[in-house]
C-alpha cells in the first residue's frame, strides 16, 4: 500500500458570515502523486487549499499530514512540509527583493546563513530565474512572477507542493513552460485551477468540486472525456455554444 | 510597464557617497540634518546649504532631478516664508533662517537615501535595531505603494472610459471618495492575503533578511567628518554669539 502523504476526512469549513464553504470532504492522496482540484468559482477550491498548512483549521473534521494531524502544536511543521502557492503572485512576494523572498521561509527554518544562500540559487534555478537576485517584484511580469513565486516555496524544499491557479493571467506560451516547469517536479503535487487544458498535461488523477464537495474523483483522462460530468459542473460549454451565431444586434450600422 | 516615481532612480551611479556604507550613511547625514536644523545663525545656515548641496554635487545626483522632487517642499515653504517674514516677532531675516535650514535639510534627504536602493535603505534601519514593526511598516508600504498605484490608475482608467470627467462638483467628490472606499475595501483583502501567505512561510512577527554590510574605516572617518562639520556649524554659532 501506498504511503498516504495526506489524508483528510469529513472535513466541513463554515465561513464567518455563515457560508458553508466545505461539506464534508474526505481525499486520500499518496506520496508522488499530482492531483488536480477543479470546480467553478466559489466551489471551495481555496478553502481546500488553505487547510493543508494549517492557515485554516476547522474543528469539523480531520486533516492529517504525513501521518500527522494538523494541531496549532505542529504547525511549524506542517508548514515546512507543505508549500503553499497562492493564486496572486502580488500576495506571495511580499519583501523588497528577489532574493528577501526566496530567502524569507528558510530563514524562517532557521537555516545558516551558508545554507540560506544555497537554496536560493538553487530554488532560482530550477525555476530558470537565475540571476535575478537583486531584482524588485514590482518590475518583474506576471509569468517571471509566477516563477518566482513557486521557488520561495521550493527553497523551503517541502514535500508536498500546494498551487492555486498557476496559470491564471498568463499567455499560452507562459502557461506551457509553466507547466513543462511543474511536470518536472518530483514532489507530491495538488493544482486548483479551472484551467483543463493545463490539469491533463500535468495531473494523472482529478477532483471536482462544486459546491463545497467532492462530486467526482477519478483518472483524469476519465473525467475529461465525460462531457456531460464537466457540463453538470460548469466547467465545460453547452452543446452549441462553440459555433459563432450572429443572432443579436447587427455589429453593422 | 508604467513608469513610476522612484527617489533611488539614481542608485545605480558610484560616488564616494554611493559606496559608504548604508548605516554610517544614515547616522552621519541624519546628524548632520539636526546639526544644521539646530543652527540660530543665517550666515551660518548659509554655510549649512552649501555643504548639503556640495554633498549633492559629490554624489553626482542631477540637479534637475531634485530640483523637480523640490518643488513641493518650496511650494510649502515659500508661503511660510511669507507669513513669518510679515510677522512682528518674524522678520525677513528669521523667515530665511527658517527657510534655509528647511531647504537644506530636505536637500540632504537626496545623498541620504537616493544613493542607495530603498530595500539597502530598509535593511540598514533594520541593522541599526530601529523597532521591527517600524521597518516592516517602512518596507510594507514600499513594497506595495505600486501595486495600489496601479489598483488606482486602473479604477480611474475605468471610470473615465465611461465618462467621468474630473469636475469641481460635489459629484466628482462623492466618486473620488467611494473610489477611495473601495481601494480601502481592497487593500483589506489584500492584507489578510500577503498574512496567509507569509505565514505559511513561517512568519511569526519578525523579519530576517541577509545583507552583505562591511563597515571599512574610510566609512567611519566619513561619518566623522559629516558629525564633525555638525556639530562645529553649532560651536561657531555659540562662539560669534
Amino acid at each position: 500500500m501506498m504511503e498516504m502523504v495526506i489524508s483528510i476526512a469529513n472535513l466541513s469549513y463554515i465561513y464567518h458570515d455563515g457560508t458553508p464553504a466545505l461539506k464534508g470532504v474526505s481525499l486520500d492522496i499518496s506520496r508522488g502523486e499530482s492531483v488536480g482540484v477543479i470546480g467553478p468559482n466559489g466551489a471551495g477550491k481555496t478553502t481546500l487549499l488553505l487547510h493543508l498548512n494549517g492557515i485554516l483549521m476547522s474543528k469539523n473534521g480531520i486533516v492529517k499530514i504525513l501521518g500527522i494531524e494538523a494541531r496549532k502544536e505542529n504547525i511549524k511543521g506542517i508548514r515546512r512540509d507543505v508549500g503553499l502557492v497562492f493564486q496572486d503572485p502580488d500576495d506571495q512576494l511580499f519583501m523588497p527583493t528577489v532574493f528577501d523572498d526566496v530567502a524569507f521561509g528558510p530563514i524562517n527554518m532557521g537555516c545558516a546563513e551558508e545554507e540560506v544562500r544555497e537554496r536560493v540559487a538553487q530554488a532560482l534555478e530550477w525555476v530558470g530565474m537565475e540571476g535575478c537576485e537583486q531584482r524588485l517584484p514590482q518590475h518583474l511580469s506576471v509569468g517571471e512572477k509566477r516563477r518566482i513565486a513557486i521557488a520561495t516555496i521550493l527553497s523551503m524544499s517541502p514535500q508536498i507542493l500546494v498551487i492555486d491557479e498557476p496559470t491564471a493571467n498568463l499567455d499560452p506560451r507562459a502557461k506551457w513552460e509553466l507547466t513543462v516547469l511543474l511536470r518536472g517536479m518530483s514532489m507530491t503535487k495538488i493544482v486548483a485551477s479551472h484551467d483543463l487544458e493545463m490539469i491533463a498535461a500535468l495531473c494523472k488523477r482529478t477532483i471536482i468540486l462544486d459546491d463545497g464537495k467532492i462530486v467526482a474523483d477519478d483518472a483524469t483522462r476519465n473525467i475529461m472525456s465525460n462531457t456531460p460530468l464537466l457540463e453538470r459542473h460548469g466547467l465545460a460549454p453547452a452543446s452549441g455554444i462553440i459555433e459563432p451565431q450572429y443572432q443579436g444586434p447587427s455589429p453593422n450600422r | 510597464m508604467k513608469h513610476h516615481p522612484e527617489i533611488d532612480k539614481y542608485a545605480g551611479l558610484s560616488s564616494p557617497i554611493h559606496n559608504w556604507d548604508p548605516r554610517a550613511k544614515l547616522i552621519a547625514i541624519l546628524s548632520l540634518i539636526i546639526g544644521i536644523v539646530l543652527i540660530p545663525d543665517l550666515e551660518i545656515a548659509l554655510i549649512g546649504l552649501a555643504i548639503a548641496l556640495t554633498l549633492v554635487l559629490i554624489s553626482r545626483i542631477p540637479f534637475s532631478f531634485i530640483l523637480k522632487h523640490m518643488l513641493w517642499v518650496i511650494m510649502f515653504i515659500a508661503p511660510l516664508f511669507v507669513i513669518v517674514s510679515l510677522t512682528p516677532s518674524g522678520g525677513i531675516e528669521h523667515a530665511s533662517l527658517i527657510a534655509v535650514k528647511a531647504l537644506s535639510a530636505v536637500i540632504l534627504i537626496f545623498p541620504m537615501i537616493g544613493t542607495m536602493r530603498f530595500d539597502t535603505t530598509i535593511k540598514a534601519l533594520e541593522r541599526l535595531k530601529i523597532p521591527s514593526k517600524l521597518v516592516q511598516m517602512i518596507m510594507f508600504t514600499y513594497r506595495y505603494i505600486f501595486v495600489f498605484t496601479s489598483e488606482v490608475q486602473r479604477m480611474f482608467t475605468s471610470l473615465t472610459s465611461r465618462g467621468f470627467r474630473k469636475r469641481t462638483n460635489i459629484y466628482t467628490l462623492s466618486t473620488t471618495g467611494k473610489l477611495i472606499g473601495m481601494l480601502f475595501v481592497r487593500s483589506l483583502d489584500r492584507s489578510e492575503r500577503v498574512f496567509n501567505a507569509m505565514v505559511s512561510r513561517g512568519y511569526e512577527g519578525n523579519l530576517k533578511t541577509l545583507v552583505d554590510f562591511e563597515m571599512h574605516t574610510a566609512d567611519v572617518l566619513k561619518a566623522a567628518i559629516l558629525i564633525a562639520i555638525a556639530v562645529a556649524l553649532n560651536v561657531v554659532c555659540l562662539t560669534v554669539v
